[in-house]
């Protein structure tokens, strides 16, 4: 393997380090936070790719350039992950805090009700999404051309890692989940409604998971099972990670990314996608609470 | 022993089901049999989740690698072997019990969520290698293992009457020995762990062998149920493990009731029939409208229907919208 295919590899790992990175560290600090184990956020990555592609392919009659297009069908994309994450929590999770058993089987439930759902309005079968103009070019790296999309993602992920880092560690809010994924019921004690802060960061998640997706459908296709697909990889990561801990789940999802795609090359993704669970499993059983465990415990 | 005439009084609404479904060949058409027969397949798989899930709390995603083992074993060995049926049957035991053995041991060191993800990651796996084309040659790649060899004497289009006979013994059979197993001192602390496990190992039970012993007889009757399926359908599809089979199991058990055995056969009824007509109704899409029976159900009755006529009835209903109403002023548990 000479040197400019182990860089290309590397940053194609590197892109898909990033879209696991934004399911992931949403599905972490739900857990971390509120205990629940969501396995419907790989939906809200599956409706955000979709929002997105039907914005963009649904303006292109109004908006002539693509590269608005492409913004506004990410913010969209985010805002309707968002949105059906806010309903989630609020009507089917809240109820649920004194069944934990039930949170689980609602969220499985949900995943598969999300994902008929979206059948129904765009159809079984795959779409593509094309990429915006200034996005669909190749880049010089290293004396190779890599596509400029896998960049932006690249670039994309960092954005929101240093963005939600600071909100985390710098502001009022980022206490108080801390807090929270520390010791939730000192919290609530000391007069905080945690309540409100587990809508709000149940959101966030699926409004980050939603933007991962939508950043995705350009580079991955859009189909239904991508949300299955990608959670799995997901939970991979924040095993890996440890459950609750951002920090941990940054590290995991490039780890992950690198791993995929060199995997990816020197075998089949299939494979390669079947060793990386029996990774999480070894992990889970050595380490259960993740090399970078927040949290002890695995709930229930 | 109890004299016969109050052992029927107790006892004749089952006799007068058990005597309907025997006499039902003689009435039902060659598709409705059919139906029965997948009812009873399905019914068994669903009783063996209830065995994990209602009986013991434990909380595995990954029932399908059991169901379609067992599917595999039927398809690899009658087509790929040509092994005769009867050498194939403690092949299919054996394997439900050696992977329960194994999942077993090694997924409960850890618990709760732990366990739901893990049982999963090892159900996609398998789900993975049966689907991947390096097996191929074995097992047929995604498109799974078609027209398997069954016996004549049993094939399930020629002698449908008599493999609907095969399958409804075997229902009766899992349900009562699934009963006996519930009844019994051991099934008896399987539900104390369920409720207190810490209490039950206190007082002295070893409550991981217990888990193990639980995780293989429910693997057993999940394997013998694919095997069936397998024998049915005449194929072995990469479907068949995949966690949309899971998903069948944990629908059938919430919908009949969880923790009642007689919940989940009710639930497979419910599903297979139910869905035969919602398939005509509502098209290629009707899964949807069993993703949100599972939904409400989860949220206002999750007893099930069993469950909940035991129970009182729209209890799950008002607490739901007393909740809502209180909003979120209310302390996380």
């Amino acid at each position: 393997m000479t040197l400019e295919t182990l860089v290309n590899i590397g940053l194609q790992g590197l892109t898909m380090g990033m879209l696991f990175f934004l399911i992931a560290s949403g599905l972490s600090l739900i857990f971390g936070l509120m205990d629940v184990l969501n396995f419907a956020h790989g939906s809200f990555f599956m409706i955000g790719a979709y929002v997105a592609w039907a914005t963009f392919d649904g303006t292109a009659a109004i908006i002539p350039f693509s590269d608005l297009r492409f913004a506004i069908a990410l913010v969209a994309g985010a805002l309707a992950g968002g949105g059906v994450g806010a309903l989630t929590e609020w009507g089917l999770i809240r109820p649920l805090y004194k069944r934990p058993i039930f949170q689980i089987l609602m969220t499985l439930g949900l995943a598969y009700v999300l994902t008929e759902v979206v059948k129904v309005v765009w159809g079984a079968s795959g779409h593509s999404m094309a990429r915006p103009e200034s996005l669909s070019r190749a880049v010089d790296f290293l004396g190779r051309p890599f596509p400029a999309y896998r960049l932006f993602i690249i670039a994309l992920g960092l954005a929101i890692l240093l963005v939600v880092s600071v909100l985390l560690q710098r502001s009022r809010l980022g206490m108080i989940i801390r807090a929270g994924v520390e010791n939730g019921e000192m919290v609530q004690t000391l007069g905080i409604n945690v309540r409100r802060v587990f809508t709000l960061v149940f959101t966030l998640g699926a409004a980050l998971a939603a933007l991962g997706g939508a950043a995705a459908a350009p580079f991955v296709g859009i189909y239904p099972e991508i949300g299955l697909e990608y959670q799995l990889s997901a939970f991979v990561v924040v095993v890996i990670g440890g459950m609750g801990s951002f920090a941990g789940s940054a590290v995991a999802s490039i780890l992950v990314g690198l791993a995929r795609a060199f995997a990816d090359y020197q075998l089949s993704p299939l494979v390669a996608q079947a060793i990386i669970v029996a990774v999480m499993a070894v992990v889970l059983l050595l380490k259960p609470e993740g090399i970078f465990g927040a949290k002890k415990g695995g709930g229930l | 022993m109890q004299p016969l005439s109050s052992w029927l009084k107790a006892r004749w609404p089952w006799l007068a089901v058990l005597a309907c479904l025997t006499l039902a060949p003689a009435f039902l058409n060659k598709f409705y049999l059919g139906l029965m027969v997948q009812v009873f397949i399905l019914a068994v798989f669903a009783l063996s989740y209830d065995l994990l899930m209602g009986y013991s709390g434990i909380l595995s995603f990954g029932h399908a690698m059991f169901f379609g083992s067992g599917a595999y074993v039927v398809g690899l060995l009658l087509k790929g072997a040509a092994w005769p049926l009867y050498a194939v049957l403690p092949v299919i035991i054996a394997t439900g019990a050696l992977m329960g053995v194994l999942v077993g041991i090694v997924t409960l060191r850890v618990r709760g969520v732990y366990f739901a993800m893990i049982t999963l990651a090892f159900a996609e796996v398998i789900y993975i290698l049966s689907a991947s084309s390096q097996l191929r040659p074995w097992t047929g790649g995604d498109e799974g293992l078609h027209g398997i060899p069954v016996p004549a004497w049993m094939s399930p289009t020629a002698e449908r009457v008599t493999f609907y006979y095969i399958s409804l013994s075997f229902l009766v059979l899992m349900y009562f020995l699934a009963r006996r197993i519930v009844n019994s001192p051991t099934g008896r602390v399987l539900i104390a762990i369920r409720e207190n496990e810490a209490r039950a190992a206190t007082i002295g039970y070893n409550v991981f062998w217990y888990k193990v012993l639980i995780i293989v007889i429910s693997g057993v009757l999940a394997a013998l149920a694919g095997g069936l399926n397998a024998l049915y359908f005449r194929n072995a599809t990469p479907e068949v493990l995949g966690v949309g089979r899971t998903i069948d199991a944990l629908l059938m058990t919430i919908i009949g009731g969880m923790g009642t055995l007689i919940g989940p056969v009710l639930g497979a009824v419910v599903i297979r029939v139910l869905g035969n007509y919602l398939a005509d109704w509502f098209g290629p899409r009707w899964p949807l409208v069993f993703g949100l029976i599972f939904v409400a159900l989860v949220m206002f009755f999750p007893w099930g229907i069993v469950g909940t006529l035991r129970q009182r009835p729209l209890r799950g209903l008002a607490q739901w919208i007393k909740r809502l109403s209180r909003g979120a002023g209310q302390k996380a548990s």
